[in-house]
This record gives C-alpha cells, structure tokens and sequence, in this order.
C-alpha cells in the first residue's frame, strides 16, 4: 500500500461516515436511521482497520473493530427491536411522531 | 489459596442480593430467611478476616489498560471496618425481620441492603485509589435508594435525593484526588503513595488533602454538609442503624485516617479539620438538645460523635479516632435499632407524644438506657474510654486548646441531650395513651448483642492497637511513647487494654472531664433552675432549630438550579433530528477549535 | 487503482442505501456496501476482521433489517423539507473538509517492518477486559429483545381476554 492509497482509503471513509450522518439527520423512517447508522460503523471500522495498517499494529486494529462490530451490532439489534415496538404503540415510524416526551 | 478468602465478605452478600431479589415479592418469609441466612454467611467471612488483620493478604485481578487493577488487601483498618460493616449489617437484617413485618417490596430492600454491605467491604479492603471510588458511590447509590424506600412518600424522596447530591459532589473532591495521583505517578496504589508522598509537587498534594477533606466532610455529615443525615432519618430504621450511624457515614473517618500520614504535613490541613470536627461536634450537640424527632436526635448525635473522630484524626489521634469509631458504631446502633422498636411500636417519631414507655417496654428501656449511658461517656462503657483518649490528644502535641475546651464542652452538651431523650421517651408521665407491646424476638436477638458489645468492646484496646501498629506502617500513632514499654512490658494484649485502662484513670483530666459530663446531666434535670441562663440562650435554641441557617442555604441552591435547568430547557427540542443536527454542529466547533490552534 | 473502485463502489451503495424509497431496497444496498468495505479491509490486511465483517453486515444485519421490515410494512415516508437538507448537507461538508485537511498531511505510509503480536495474544491479554465486557454486552442485549417481545406478548394476552 503506498501514499495515494492510503488517501483514497481516508476519502471513503470520510464518505460513509458523511452519508451515514446525513441518513440519521434526514430520514423521516427510524429504520432508514438505522440504516444510516450502520453505513456511519462501516467507515468508523475502515478507519481503525486503516490506522492499524498505518501505524504497523495491525492486530490491535482488528481487535478493536471487532468490538466495533459487536457493538454496533447489538445496537441495531436493540434499534430495531425498538422500532418495532414503536410501530405497534404509536402506528407510525415517523420519529417526528414520537413526541410524548416534549412538553 | 487464603487469598480468596478476601473475595468472601464482598462475593456473599453481592450473591444474597441476585438471590433475594430473584426470589421475588410473592414469598416474603423466604426472602426474610435468605437475607438473614446470607448476611449472617457474610459475617462469617467477614470474622473469618480478623487473624489476617497483622499480616498482609492481597489478591490482585488484572483488568488490563487504562482501568487499574481489581487489589484487595488486609490490614488493621480494613479488617476492622469490614468486620463492623458486616457483623452490624448481620444484626440490622436480623431486626429488619421484625421490623418490616408485612411490608411490600421486601426484594428492593434486602437486596439494596446486602449489596450495600459487600460495597462498604470493598471500600475498606480496597488498596487502589480508584476503586475506592467506585465503591464510594456504589455506597452512595444503595445509601439512596434505601433512604427513598417508601418511595410514594415525598418527603423520602426529597431527603434521598438530597443525601445522593451532597455525597456525590463529596464524591468527586475523591476523584478528583485519584486522578491527579495518577497523573503524577502513573498508578492509583495507596500504599505506595503513603510511603512516599512527595512523589506529588507541594501545590498538588495541598489541592488532593482538601479535596480529601471535603469529600470525607460531605460523606460523613460535618460542617457544612451536615443537612443530608437528618434528613435521610426518612428510611426505615435498620437503615439508619446501619448505614447512617455504623457505616457508611464512618466511609469519611476512615479516608482521613487512612491518608493522614500522607497529609499531615499539608500546612493548614490538621487545623482545618479540627475545626470541621469542632464546628460539627458543637453545633450538632446544640441541634440536638432542641430537636422533637427521636431519629432527628440521634441523626444530630451521629454528626457530633463523628466531629469527635474527626478532631481527634486532626488533633494527630488517629488511634483514638478509629477506637471511638468502634465504640460509637456499637452504643449509635443500639440506640437507633431500640428507637427504631419504640416507633414500630407507637407509629410516631415524635417525642412530644412518647413518654412513660418505661414500664411497657422494659426490655427497650434497659438496653437504650445503656446505649444512652455509652454515648455520654460514663466510665465502665465503651464510651467513656474512647473520649477520654480524644480528649487527651486534644490537650497534648501542641494542639490549640480553645478547640480542646469546646470540645469538652461539647462532651457535656452530649450528656445533657442524652439524658433528655431517655426521659422524654421512657420517663415521666404518658403523653398518650397507646397499646404498645415490647419488642419481637428478632428484635430482641438483635439488640441483645450490641449492648453487650457497648460495655465490653472497649476491652479490645490491646489487640486493636496490635493490629494497627503491626500492619500499618507509613502511620506514626500518638500513644507510642507512652504505650510501647506496656506493650512490651506485659505479655497478653489483654494485659495491655487493663495497664492503659488503669493509665487513663490515674490521670487527673479524666476527672476533670467526668465532672463536666455529670454537670451537663444534671444541668438538664435543673433546667428549671437554671430558666435564667437559659432565656439568655434563646436567640442560640432559635438558630438551632432551624439548623443554624443551612437549610436555607440549601432551599436557596436548589431553587436556582431548577430555575436555570428550566431556562435552558428550549434547548431540549425533543426532534432527533434536531438533536443529530446539533451534535454535528459542536463537532464543527471542536474541529475549527483545533484547526485554530494548529494554525496558530 | 483497486482501492479507488471498491472505495468508489462502498460510496455508491451507501447513497443508493439512503436515497432509495422502498426499505428492502435500502437493505439491499447495505449488504452490498457491507461487502465492499469488507473487500476494503481485505486488500488492507485485515482478513480476519474482513471474514467477520462479511458475515454480519453482509448476513446478520440483513436479515435482521428484513424482519424489522416484514413486522412494520414497507411504506414509503414523506421527505425532510429542502431547508433542513441543505443545513445538514453544508455542515456534513464543513466538518468532512476540515478533518481531511487535519489529517492528509500526516504520513500515510505504512511501515516496512510492522512489529506486532499475534491476535490471539492481543485478544487474550491486551484487551481482556474488551473481550469480557463484549460478551457481557451480547447477554444484555438479547436479555434486552427478549424483554421487549415478552411485554408486547403480555399486552396482546391481555387485549385478547
């Protein structure tokens, strides 16, 4: 891997982690929001990948993404969870719909 | 092999509380007999400690990176506590049988009470900074939910809420010590911090002891803390005997007395806790003169007797601190577990409405009066021997001695408040006419030991100091010159408990102090006599009653931190995206942030 | 040259993901974007993560997305209005600008004789206590589901009597 390389690497992760930010903050379905946080993970796990290349450790990298991947896994698993309660009590996956927490 | 016996005194009681809670609600005499069964195991393991107290058992898990390591070690102090927290926890649950007779939630409770005892064992065995803190608020949080059981009753809430506050922010004067220990040397191990303490630059150790001082002054009710405790006097009454009078409050004395010789030389820092244990002594004895509540007085008494311990950790008797530490866990929960069958009896705290209940309750009456008489300080009591050695130090070492005479001022205002709660709960006429029985069997099996201990534990004073002096090292105690040829000199450390007893009555002050105790009794039986001193006094019993000013300052935070919490609430758009919107917004300002000071 | 494809590639697939209007589409579209990054982390070397990151983005999460869908329908939504895009549009971009300027200029070379432990080592000893908690985290979670279902199941026991 040399130079140019690794920036084309840095650029996609900048990509994912921008698309997947602008999914969460336009979406007006919570499971497209969670698609969008998913998107955001993949380019969070390139980039400790491409640290570790970078900085020779490549087996710390690894061991970290993978809690990455668990995490965000449970997360979604959670979310989803969640979402499908909501769609049962409220009828909607808007999450401009869920607003009994405001005053 | 012996090195998981540690684990015991925290493992057990954590394991009762999954236990008792997943038992359920729908079975409460087996969730009484579990709690029981597993908190008696507990004082076991917790007994089973006490050969280890002079040598060193340490067992250490690694957890690897930045969070320090799980280390556990034994020395006097620690075993000490930890016996006190678990043989007092053992018999506060014992009560609770009776106590919580019928009660709902019983699984909240017990499993809150026995979580809360592994804790306090884990704060005291703990040798690394930063898990003495974790426990620290483990405590804080059972402390918390326990004071807001009835948690239907607002005033519960409230005084939950308020001791979780106070305490917390004490909390963070110990974190914030930890992390700068660890910046400095890189490890949060006591011990080689307290061999060592000018590893830490002058400044940096001065900010950690009054960090230390604030946060032990805030767990341990003292000035200007002291509004939490009695207010917390909301939970049931086991709690309070146990959590608020034998362990949890003593979290404060033991960070003081553990750290001291790190300290000492702190310029400023022994006065500055002297007068903490003075202020707090004084004015708690004056709150409690004049308080109607029983739990009220006695939450007074705590703060007083824990300003004791803490002048004499100030005045240079750490030693005398952690002896009357033993003897005030014993007689404050006597007290508080006998006041506690006096209002499960009548159903009222109010002392305006008890009165005669000697001749009802006669079982109650002997063992509170022997309390009473423990924390007054008359001589055969555990009581008498231990303020009489605060006393001492306070007049020696070159310590001020207008601290001193208020002191024994305060020893005298004790005697009076005490004998006034005796005769106002279990003497004189009925104020009302009530149906009340004596106390239940688990009641009596609980009280029946502690008053036992309040006339004997003094006579541990030989092995104690032992185990002290052989297992702490960095500790200069303040008896050594005098007490090393007895030590010495006669061969069982029983021996040594009846040379020093005998010492301290040979000793002129003693009386000196024993007439000022009587004079404060007696002074309340003539208050009659004495209506013109005391007219004189009126503006003093006002100031008292409403506590000295404090709760108005209390009153005042918390109303200007709800009205800036509501100001600020339009931030709170409830829109996720919105909210997405604004975090990415304060990354942009963390960006442009560090891009500036790159460029710059 | 490989690179600059599957980067372009994972791009593709993730606006494809956000902007499609049918959600099975959506998931679709991330289980390939899931393969593509996986192709990514691959050519880095990181095969193991690769294997791993295949198996459940690419698998597990799909699936998942697929029931969550089958139990709420597959409506398509109104759109955000065009103000609030542009607002989040700009800042994404502003913050996307002002990190890659922080950190191209660092050296993205790797170097040429990387020292490190073997994986097991590190799993095992460096980060214990990340593996301990992350199985922990893997029992609360489905404690967490199951909870969740057990309620609902409650509340549609009860609307049946």
């Amino acid at each position: 891997m040399n130079y140019p390389d690794g920036i084309i690497v840095a650029l996609t992760i900048l990509g994912l982690v921008g698309i997947g930010i602008y999914a969460i903050i336009v979406s007006r379905n919570l499971i497209k929001i969670v698609v969008g946080m998913q998107i955001m993970v993949k380019g969070v796990l390139l980039a400790f990948v491409l640290a570790g290349r970078v900085s020779g450790n490549i087996g710390l990298g690894q061991s970290l993404a993978l809690t990455v991947i668990v995490v965000d896994t449970i997360v979604a698993v959670v979310a989803l969870a969640l979402t499908v309660q909501v769609h049962k009590r409220f009828g909607s996956l808007d999450p401009q719909a869920l607003t009994t927490l405001r005053r | 092999m012996p090195n998981w016996l540690l684990l015991l005194p925290i493992g057990v009681p954590w394991l009762g509380c999954i236990g008792v809670w997943m038992v359920g609600d729908r079975r409460p005499k087996f969730q009484h007999s579990l709690a029981v069964f597993f908190s008696v195991l507990s004082a076991g393991a917790g007994l089973m400690l006490i050969p280890y107290s002079t040598q060193r058992l340490t067992l250490m898990l690694p957890l690897g990176g930045v969070f320090d390591d799980f280390r556990l070690a034994t020395d006097g102090l620690g075993v000490f506590l930890a016996v006190v927290a678990t043989v007092i926890g053992s018999l506060a649950v014992i009560f609770s049988v009776d106590y919580m007779h019928g009660e709902h939630s019983l699984g909240r409770y017990y499993a809150f009470v026995l979580f809360f005892i592994g804790s306090m064992v884990g704060l005291v065995l703990t040798t690394s900074l930063l898990w003495m803190f974790v426990f620290w608020e483990l405590t804080a949080l059972c402390s918390y939910a326990l004071i807001a059981f009835h948690n239907d009753d607002p005033k519960a809430v409230r005084g939950g809420i308020k001791a979780l506050i106070m305490t917390q922010f004490g909390g963070l004067g110990l974190l914030f010590g930890a992390l700068l220990l660890y910046t400095y040397t890189g490890s949060y191990e006591i011990n080689s911090f307290l061999s060592n303490p000018g590893v830490l630059p002058a400044s940096v150790l001065n900010w950690m002891a009054f960090g230390f001082l604030i946060a032990a002054a805030a767990k341990s009710a003292q000035f200007p803390f002291q509004t939490w405790l009695p207010d917390a006097m909301e939970a049931p009454t086991p709690i309070s005997a146990l959590i608020h009078a034998a362990t949890m409050v003593n979290a404060g004395v033991y960070l003081l007395a553990r750290f001291y010789p790190a300290f000492e030389a702190v310029p400023g820092w022994k006065l500055a806790v002297m007068i903490v244990g003075m202020l707090s002594a004084l004015l708690a004895a004056l709150m409690a003169l004049v308080a109607f509540d029983l739990k009220r007085v006695l939450a007074y008494s705590t703060v007083s007797q824990l300003g004791f311990m803490v002048y004499a950790v100030g005045a240079g008797g750490v030693f005398a601190s952690q002896f009357h530490l033993m003897s005030h866990s014993v007689f404050k929960a006597l007290l508080f577990l006998g006041a506690g069958a006096v209002i499960h009896a009548l159903g009222t705290r109010d002392m305006r409405e008890m009165g005669g209940l000697g001749k009802r309750m006669p079982f109650t009456r002997t063992v509170f009066i022997l309390g009473a008489l423990a924390l007054a300080g008359l001589p055969i009591f555990n009581g008498f021997w231990s303020k009489e050695l605060i006393l001492e130090i306070g007049l020696g070492h070159g310590n001020p001695s207008w601290i001193a005479a208020l002191m024994i001022l305060s020893a005298g205002l004790t005697a009076a408040y005490t004998l006034r709660m005796v005769i106002l709960v279990f003497y004189g006429q009925a104020r009302r006419d009530h149906h009340v029985h004596d106390a239940g069997n688990a009641m009596k099996t609980a009280l029946f030991p502690l008053a036992v201990g309040s006339l004997s534990t003094w006579l541990l004073l030989g092995p104690f100091y032992q185990a002290l002096k052989t297992s702490l090292p960095f500790h200069k105690f303040e008896f050594d010159e005098t007490w090393l040829h007895m030590a010495e000199s006669v061969h069982s450390t029983i021996g040594m408990t009846l040379e020093v007893g005998l010492e301290v009555l040979r000793q002129p002050f003693t009386y000196i102090v024993l007439l000022v105790v009587i004079l404060g009794g007696v002074s309340w039986l003539g208050r009659k006599r004495l209506s013109v001193l005391i007219a004189t006094f009126k503006g003093v019993e006002q100031a008292a009653q409403s506590a000295f000013g404090f709760d108005a300052i209390n009153d005042a935070i918390v109303k200007s931190v709800q009205k800036t919490g509501e100001a600020l609430r339009v931030t709170q758009t409830g829109y996720l995206a919105w909210n997405v919107l604004a975090v990415l917004l304060g990354w942009l300002v963390v960006l442009i942030l560090t891009l500036l000071g790159r460029i710059g | 040259m490989l690179y600059a494809l599957v980067g372009v590639g994972a791009l593709g697939c993730a606006v494809a993901a956000v902007t499609s209007k049918r959600m099975l589409i959506s998931a679709i579209w991330l289980a390939l974007a899931s393969a593509l990054v996986a192709l990514d982390m691959y050519l880095l070397g990181a095969p193991f993560i690769a294997v791993i990151e295949l198996s459940v983005g690419a698998g597990l999460v799909t699936v998942l997305f697929v029931f969550a869908i089958n139990l709420t329908g597959d409506e398509a939504l109104p759109v955000a209005n065009s103000v609030f895009k542009w607002l989040a549009l700009t800042l994404i971009l502003a913050c996307s600008g002002i990190t890659a300027y922080l950190v191209f200029p660092r050296s993205l070379l790797s170097p040429s004789n990387p020292e490190t432990l073997p994986l097991l080592t590190i799993f095992w000893d460096l980060r214990r206590l990340d593996t301990w908690l992350q199985a922990f985290l893997i029992f609360a979670g489905a404690l967490t589901v199951l909870g969740l279902f057990r309620s609902a199941s409650h509340e549609s026991a009860k609307k049946e009597e």
